[in-house]
This record gives structure tokens, C-alpha cells and sequence, in this order.
């Protein structure tokens, strides 16, 4: 039952008719155990139909519900009402992206960087694929912390580098990256790290660290960017030094 | 129907908008300042090669209370600087000797000790013989 009210002042964003985004404020009934992803249903569901904004899983699992909710960006389905400062709840668009509607960005550009670091495992040889690739636990252990991002973007939000310069291929794509060059199954640590070792790739990256505050799943796309820098200044002393030696 | 859609924007202050950044862009700063550490210094030996006269002139400049202030404000954000990427060794440790990371505090602490050591040993070498 709800035993009182809470303020939600959310961003709202016409793409029919531009202009700049306002705030509309909406009193919804409170319960202290709904997450601010239950205020937006009860808004779109009782109060306002028009409010657009993402999500599916409700369960930190799909990475679409993130918001900037009282200016940090979190995963709406994982925060919860009481945990807010007392007061209304502000709920803002990801920063740093394009702004469709509403709560809702455009991450278009987020997948063609996600794709630049083919995410994937790329092989030279799949030879014989009726053959198990066996990989031992401490295999795993070496990509699992990476290999658990939901690709929320809320690193991006959190990124002044990749406020500044759009072109930055960012904390997301970078943890991937080494998840997959971490994989003893894969063979396309070169074409990632040729990617990744440029202006707009990890050299961008000030470590500021703030993407590996804000993630939900203690991903650290953070130290993921400082390892890469460092596999990719080895590799470059490697090939001055002993031309022809190893890939990984 | 045109659909327009809102640019995207990095917030202006963003610094200010939580400890974390302004902490971040205090260690930027002290970046510059360890750069105009080095002009001063620099600017020292121009003053020395000059002859006595003009090094005394330089030194007395320094002492002067607004230069004195001011060393103090640059001096902070050079400590800062160092003690900030200290903390940082330890949250990115691309080389790990041990099986499982070392918590960060202890990188931070073995790198602080290191840090006065070698200070020390600087200092000695400077000062020891007097
Ligand atoms: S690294 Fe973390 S914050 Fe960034 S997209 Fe992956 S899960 Fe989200
Ligand atoms: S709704 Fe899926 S992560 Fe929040």
C-alpha cells in the first residue's frame, strides 16, 4: 500500500517540435520498495501515456533502462526511491548522446564502435569445428570481469572525454575489446589493437575513472583502457625490437 | 513529419558536478603546474648564468609574500598531482605480480614509501655534506 507521494521531475524531449528539453513534474504514489523504473510505469501507465523511455529485463540484465537519475547515470530498473537524496527525483536522458525522445537516446553511434572492435572471437583457422575448444576455469578468469557488461552506456554518460570528443571509442567498447583479446580462443588481438592504439582510441582516454564508478556490473572499463595501453605500447617496443614476433 | 533530434551535449561544469571530477581535473591541473614548476627552474638558471647580482635579485623575487603564496597554492596541486596517480597505479595494474591484485591502498602505500625514500636520497645528496 502506499503510505505517501514522491516528485518525479522528468526530461521531456518533442522531436515534432524541437526546441530544447523541459522538465514536467508528476506526484506519483510512493512504496519503499519501487525502483524509479516503477515511477516511470506509473506515470506512462496512470498519469501520462506520452512519456517515452526504454526498458525490458527490469533486472539489470538487458541494459536498456539507463538514465541520469539525480545527475548520475544509473540503470532505473536498479535504483531505488529511497535510496535518492530526499526530495524529487530528477530524470534526465543519458548525457552525451542525442537526445529521440524524451529518455530516450540515440546509441547508433555507440554500436559502430562497439562493432569497430569486432566483439567477437575471430579466429585465423576454425578448423575442425565438431572439436571442443576447451578452456580451463583460470582461462575464464582472465576475461569474465569484461565479459560481464551489458552495454548500458552509462560508462559513456559518465565519460567528459567522450562529452568533448564524440569520436573517443570509450570505455564500453574498450572493455570488450580486451575481453576478447584476453580469450585463448582468439586470434584478433592485432586488428582490435590496431583499432584501439590511435588518437580516438585509448590515447584518448584521460582516466578520469568515473566510467568504472558508475557501472553497474563492475565491469572497470577504467583499468581495462590502462591494460590496453599497456599491451599496446609492449606490442609496438615488441616490433621495434624483434620484428616478427608474436601476435598476442 | 520532421523529426528533429536533440544534439548531444557534455554539460557545462561538468567538473563540478561531483568530487570525483573536480578531484580529476585538481590532478589536471597540477599537470600544468609541474610544467610551470619547471619554467621557474628553468628561469632560475638563466638568472644564475646572468651573474650574482641578478640570481640574488630572482631569489628575493621568490621571497616576496605573493610569490611565497602563490608556491604554496602551486606546491598543493603538484602534491596532489603525484599523490592522486599514486592512488591510480594501484586501480590499473596491467602487470601483476602476485595471482590476485594487489588492493590499491597498498600499491598506493608501497609507492608513498618509495616516494619519500627516494625524496630522501635526493635531498641528502643535495644537503647531507653541509
Ligand atoms: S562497461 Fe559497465 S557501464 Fe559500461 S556499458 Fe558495460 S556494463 Fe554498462
Ligand atoms: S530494464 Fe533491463 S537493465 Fe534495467
Amino acid at each position: 500500500m502506499a503510505d505517501s507521494e514522491v516528485v518525479f521531475r522528468v526530461s521531456r524531449y518533442r522531436p515534432e517540435s524541437g526546441g530544447r528539453p523541459t522538465f514536467q513534474e508528476y506526484r506519483i504514489p510512493y512504496r519503499s520498495d519501487m525502483v524509479v523504473l516503477d515511477g516511470l510505469n506509473y506515470i506512462k501507465d496512470h498519469l501520462d501515456p506520452t512519456l517515452t523511455f526504454r526498458w525490458s529485463c527490469r533486472m539489470g540484465i538487458c541494459g536498456s533502462c539507463g538514465a541520469d537519475v539525480n545527475g548520475r547515470p544509473r540503470l532505473t530498473c536498479g535504483t531505488y526511491i529511497r535510496d535518492m537524496r530526499k526530495g524529487a527525483v530528477t530524470v534526465e536522458p543519458l548525457s552525451n548522446f542525442p537526445i529521440l525522445k524524451d529518455l530516450v537516446v540515440d546509441f547508433d553511434d555507440f554500436l559502430d564502435k562497439l562493432a569497430s572492435v569486432r566483439p567477437y572471437i575471430v579466429r585465423k583457422d576454425w578448423g575442425d569445428l565438431s572439436k571442443e575448444y576447451t578452456q580451463y576455469p583460470e582461462d575464464v578468469d582472465a576475461y569474465r570481469q569484461q565479459s560481464l557488461c551489458i552495454n548500458c552506456m552509462l560508462c559513456y554518460a559518465a565519460c567528459p572525454v567522450f562529452g568533448a570528443s564524440p569520436e573517443f571509442v570509450g570505455p564500453a567498447a574498450s572493455a570488450l575489446a580486451l575481453r576478447y583479446i584476453r580469450d585463448t580462443r582468439d586470434d584478433g588481438a592485432a586488428e582490435r589493437l590496431a583499432r584501439l592504439n590511435t588518437k580516438t582510441g585509448i590515447w584518448e582516454c584521460t582516466f578520469v575513472g568515473e566510467c568504472s564508478v558508475v557501472c553497474p556490473k563492475e565491469v572497470d572499463p577504467a583499468a581495462a583502457i590502462q591494460t590496453l595501453k599497456f599491451l599496446a605500447t609492449t606490442r609496438h617496443m615488441r616490433r621495434l625490437l624483434m620484428p616478427g614476433s608474436a601476435s598476442r | 513529419m520532421t523529426v528533429h533530434e536533440y544534439p548531444a551535449r557534455r554539460r557545462r561544469v561538468w567538473w563540478l558536478r561531483n568530487r570525483r571530477y573536480l578531484a580529476f581535473q585538481l590532478r589536471e591541473a597540477g599537470g600544468v603546474v609541474c610544467a610551470l614548476y619547471g619554467l621557474i627552474l628553468l628561469n632560475m638558471l638563466i638568472q644564475l648564468r646572468d651573474g650574482e647580482s641578478a640570481y640574488a635579485a630572482f631569489l628575493n623575487l621568490l621571497r616576496t609574500p605573493p610569490m611565497l603564496y602563490l608556491n604554496v597554492v602551486l606546491f598543493a596541486l603538484v602534491l596532489w598531482h603525484a599523490l592522486t596517480w599514486f592512488m591510480l597505479i594501484g586501480k590499473a595494474q596491467p602487470i601483476q605480480f602476485t595471482r590476485e591484485p594487489l588492493p590499491w591502498k597498498v600499491v598506493f602505500g608501497i609507492n608513498v614509501l618509495l616516494w619519500i625514500g627516494v625524496s630522501g636520497a635526493v635531498v641528502y645528496l643535495i644537503f647531507g655534506g653541509m
